[in-house]
C-alpha cells in the first residue's frame, strides 16, 4: 500500500533552486533513508513532507490525499530533530506530552499516552527530568518519544545521530531499527552517513545537486550503481574508478562494454598477488592499519592511487611492488557521462 | 641517562613572595584602577555623603548645616503631606507606564524580530526616539498636545473629537506624560526582545507547529516561558526608569497641573535645587532609593517563585 508519493516535487528559496523535481514512491510501513553529499536538498526534502517548507511545484500525497496545502499539523507527521528541540522549561513529561495538550486531548488520555511511550523508550525514570538534566542519548529518546505520542502516520529524521559520540550512535541506531520493527511505522531518515543508511534502510534514496541519483535497496545500491556517483557515494572506502582499460588486466575474464570509459572496483573487491601473477601493478604508498584489516593505498603505474581493503596478517611493506586482481563480476563499467555500461 | 640539568629561570631570584598568583592580581587591580578609582570619587563617594546631608538641616544658601539626625526623614514619611502625594503620583506613573511599555514593546518585537523587507527601517523608527535628547523630545510633544492649534487635536477635531489641553488639563497630564515617555523609550525595551527572541531555536516553535499548536499556543507555552529572565530584566529596569523619571516631568509639565504629575524624582530637584533644602532632599533621595530597591527585590522573588 503506498503510504507517500512525490510527484515532480521542486523547491526553489528565491530564484535558487534547491530540489528539483523529484518523484518517489514509499510503501506503507517502509524504513526510506534520503542520503546525500552536504548541501544536496535533504533537509529541505523531509522539511517539505512535513509542511514546514512549502511546495514550489509538483504534487506531494500522504495516504492518498494531496497535502501541498495542508498544514503541517494535519498531515499526520512527527519529526526528530537534529538538535531534538525539547522544550528547556517543560519537564520530560510535559514535553511528551505537549502535542496531546494542545490538542486538548484530555488529561487520562494524555498521561495514558505518554506512559506508553515513554515504557517503550524506557523513559519512565526520567519523566519528571528537564532536558538539560539528559544526556544526549537521553534527549534523544526524549524526542523521539514526543513524536511516538502523537501516533503519527509517518516520522520523519533529520540526522537525529548526528549530535551523538560514535558509540551512542550505534547503539540509538539499532534502537531506532527496533522502534521501526515494533512500531511498523514508515519512517524517512536523513543521513549523510552512509553507514547509517545502509543498516536502517530498507529503500535509499541517493540525492545529489535536489535530484534523485538512485532509489533501491542498500544491496542494490552497492551491487549495481546506477552511476559512477552512487557507485562512490555508497560503500566505504570509496569505490576506485580506473580507466576503462585496466579491468581486463584486472580481471582477465572479463568483458569490456564498448561504451564504458572506466571501470570501478571497490577496494574489499581487490585481492593483492605477487607482481609476475597480475597485469595490474602498483607500488604500497602508504598502509592503514585499523585492527581487522588494512587499508593499502597502491600507486599504479599511471600515477593514480588505488585502495585495496587487505585482509590477510602480513602486510606488504611500503615500497614494495605488487600485483591486484579482481573477480570479473565485481567490476562496475561506466560511460563517458558516468553512467552505468 | 643523561642528567638533568637546571638552567636559571629569569625570574628564579625575585623576591620570593612576588609569586605568578600575586604578580597577576597586582596586574589586575592596576588595570581596574582608573574605573575603580573613578567608582569611588563619583559614585560610593557621594552616596556615602548623601546618607550625612541627610542627616542634616542644611541650607546651601546660608551654607549653615546643623546636625538633625533623623528629623528629615520624620519630616518626609510622618509630617509633610506632599511626600505622600508625590509618592502616589510616581506610583500611578509607573503602573502605567511599565506595563504599557511592556506589551508595547513585546508586541513591537514579535512583529520586528524576524526579517522581512524594510525590517531595519521599522526598528530604526522605533529606536530613534531612545536616543534623541530628552528635552528635545518633550519640547515636540508639549508643541504637539497644544490646547489650541496642537497637531493631535487638530487630528482629533478631524473626527469631530474635542480634545483637551493635555498638559493642564488635571485628568489628563499624567496620561499624556506617560504616553508620550513610553513612546520615547519603548524602543529600548523593543530591541532587547528582540534579542531575546532571535535567540529562541526556530526548532522549538518548528516542533511546536507540527505537534498542532496554533500560533497563540506558540506564544503562550514556548516564546513567553522562554522570555521569563528577558521580561524580569526589562520589567525590572524600566520600573526603576519610571521612578527616575525626572527630565521628561521638568519639560512637559513642570509638576502641574495642581502638582498632578510631580513624581518623586523632581520633587526631589525641586527641594534641593530650588528651595535649597539639601538635607531633606537628600531624604528623600535615600527614601527613594529603598522604595526602588525594595521593589526590584519583590519583582526577582515573585518571578523566581512563578518559575518554580
Ligand atoms: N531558507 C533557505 N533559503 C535559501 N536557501 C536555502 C534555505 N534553506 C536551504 N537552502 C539551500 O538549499 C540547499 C539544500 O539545503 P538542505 O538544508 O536541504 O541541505 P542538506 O542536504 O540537508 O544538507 P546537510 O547535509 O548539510 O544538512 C542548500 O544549498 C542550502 O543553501
Ligand atoms: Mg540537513
Amino acid at each position: 500500500m503506498t503510504n507517500l508519493l512525490l510527484k515532480n516535487i521542486e523547491k526553489r528559496f528565491g530564484k535558487t533552486e534547491v530540489i528539483r523535481g523529484v518523484d518517489l514512491v514509499i510503501e506503507h510501513g517502509e524504513f526510506v533513508v534520503f542520503v546525500g553529499p552536504s548541501g544536496c536538498g535533504k533537509s529541505t526534502l523531509l522539511r517539505m513532507i512535513s509542511g514546514l517548507e512549502d511546495i514550489s511545484g509538483g504534487e506531494l500525497y500522504i495516504g492518498n490525499r494531496l497535502m501541498n496545502e495542508i498544514q503541517a499539523a494535519k498531515r499526520g507527521v512527527a519529526m526528530v530533530f537534529q538538535s531534538y528541540a525539547l522544550y528547556p522549561h517543560l519537564s520530560v513529561r510535559d514535553n511528551m506530552g505537549f502535542g496531546l495538550k494542545v490538542r486538548k486531548v484530555s488529561e487520562e488520555e494524555r498521561i495514558r499516552r505518554v506512559a506508553a511511550a515513554a515504557a517503550t523508550l524506557k523513559l519512565e525514570a526520567l519523566l519528571d527530568r528537564f532536558p538539560r538534566e539528559l544526556s544526549g542519548g537521553q534527549r534523544q529518546r526524549v524526542a523521539i518519544g514526543r513524536a511516538i505520542v502523537g501516533n503519527p502516520a509517518v516520522f520523519l529524521f533529520d540526522e537525529p545521530l548526528s549530535n551523538l559520540d560514535a558509540e551512542l550512535r550505534v547503539h540509538m541506531r539499532s534502537e531506532i531499527a527496533a522502534l521501526h520493527k515494533r512500531l511498523s511505522t514508515t519512517m524517512i531518515y536523513v543521513t549523510h552517513d552512509q553507514i547509517e543508511a545502509m543498516t536502517l534502510a530498507d529503500k535509499i534514496v541517493v540525492l545529489r545537486d535536489g535530484r534523485i541519483e538512485q532509489v533501491g535497496s542498500p544491496r542494490e545500491l552497492y551491487e549495481n550503481p546506477a552511476n559512477q556517483f552512487v557507485a562512490q557515494f555508497i560503500g566505504s572506502p570509496r569505490m576506485n574508478i580506473l580507466p576503462a582499460a585496466n579491468a581486463a588486466m584486472l580481471a582477465p575474464n572479463s568483458t569490456t562494454p564498448v561504451t564504458a570509459k572506466s571501470v570501478g572496483i571497490r577496494p574489499e573487491h581487490i585481492a593483492i598477488v605477487s607482481s609476475s601473477e597480475s597485469a595490474l601493478r602498483g607500488k604500497v604508498a602508504l598502509c592503514e592499519y585499523t585492527g581487522a584489516v588494512t587499508l593499502m593505498h597502491v600507486q599504479l603505474p599511471n600515477e593514480q592511487t588505488c585502495l585495496v581493503v587487505h585482509d590477510k596478517n602480513e602486510v606488504p611493506p611500503p615500497g614494495s611492488e605488487l600485483g591486484l586482481i579482481a573477480e570479473p563480476a565485481n567490476l562496475h563499467f561506466f560511460d563517458q557521462k558516468g553512467q552505468a555500461a | 641517562m643523561a642528567a638533568v640539568t637546571h638552567t636559571n629561570e629569569p625570574g628564579a631570584n625575585r623576591a620570593p613572595w612576588l609569586t605568578l598568583k600575586y604578580r597577576e592580581m597586582l596586574e589586575a587591580w592596576l588595570f581596574i584602577s582608573p574605573t575603580f578609582i573613578g567608582f569611588l570619587v563619583f559614585f560610593l563617594g557621594p552616596l556615602v555623603a548623601i546618607f550625612y546631608y541627610s542627616m542634616t538641616e542644611w541650607n546651601l544658601l546660608s551654607q549653615q548645616a546643623a546636625f538633625v539626625g533623623l528629623h528629615n526623614f520624620n519630616d518626609a514619611l510622618l509630617v509633610n503631606p506632599d511626600f505622600w502625594h508625590v509618592v502616589r503620583n510616581s506610583v500611578i506613573f509607573a503602573v502605567g507606564l511599565v506595563p504599557f511599555n511592556m506589551a508595547l514593546a513585546l508586541t513591537l518585537a514579535l512583529a520586528l524580530s524576524r526579517p522581512f523587507f524594510g525590517v531595519v527601517f521599522f526598528r530604526t523608527v522605533f529606536f530613534a526616539p531612545v536616543v534623541t535628547s530628552a528635552i528635545a523630545w518633550a519640547i515636540v510633544w508639549k508643541f504637539l498636545l497644544q490646547g489650541e492649534g496642537g497637531v493631535i487635536n487638530q487630528m482629533l477635531a478631524l473626527v469631530g473629537i474635542d480634545g483637551p489641553n493635555w498638559l493642564r488639563d488635571p485628568n489628563w497630564a499624567m496620561a499624556a506624560v506617560i504616553v508620550t515617555r513610553v513612546i520615547k523609550m519603548v524602543g529600548l525595551n523593543m530591541i532587547l526582545y528582540i534579542a531575546a527572541l532571535q535567540a529562541i531555536p526556530r526548532d522549538y516553535e518548528e516542533a511546536a507547529r507540527l505537534e498542532g499548536a496554533s500560533r497563540w499556543q506558540i506564544f503562550r507555552m514556548i516564546i513567553w516561558p522562554l522570555l521569563a529572565p528577558t521580561t524580569l530584566i526589562i520589567m525590572v529596569l524600566t520600573t526603576i526608569g519610571s521612578f527616575k523619571v525626572f527630565d521628561h516631568i521638568y519639560q512637559m509639565t513642570g509638576g502641574g497641573p495642581e502638582n498632578g504629575t510631580l513624581v518623586l524624582a523632581f520633587y526631589i530637584y525641586q527641594q534641593g535645587f530650588k528651595f535649597f533644602n539639601v538635607g531633606y532632599a537628600s531624604a528623600l533621595a535615600i527614601i527613594m532609593f529603598v522604595i526602588v530597591m525594595a521593589l526590584t527585590l519583590v519583582q526577582v522573588m515573585l518571578r523566581r517563585k512563578e518559575m518554580e
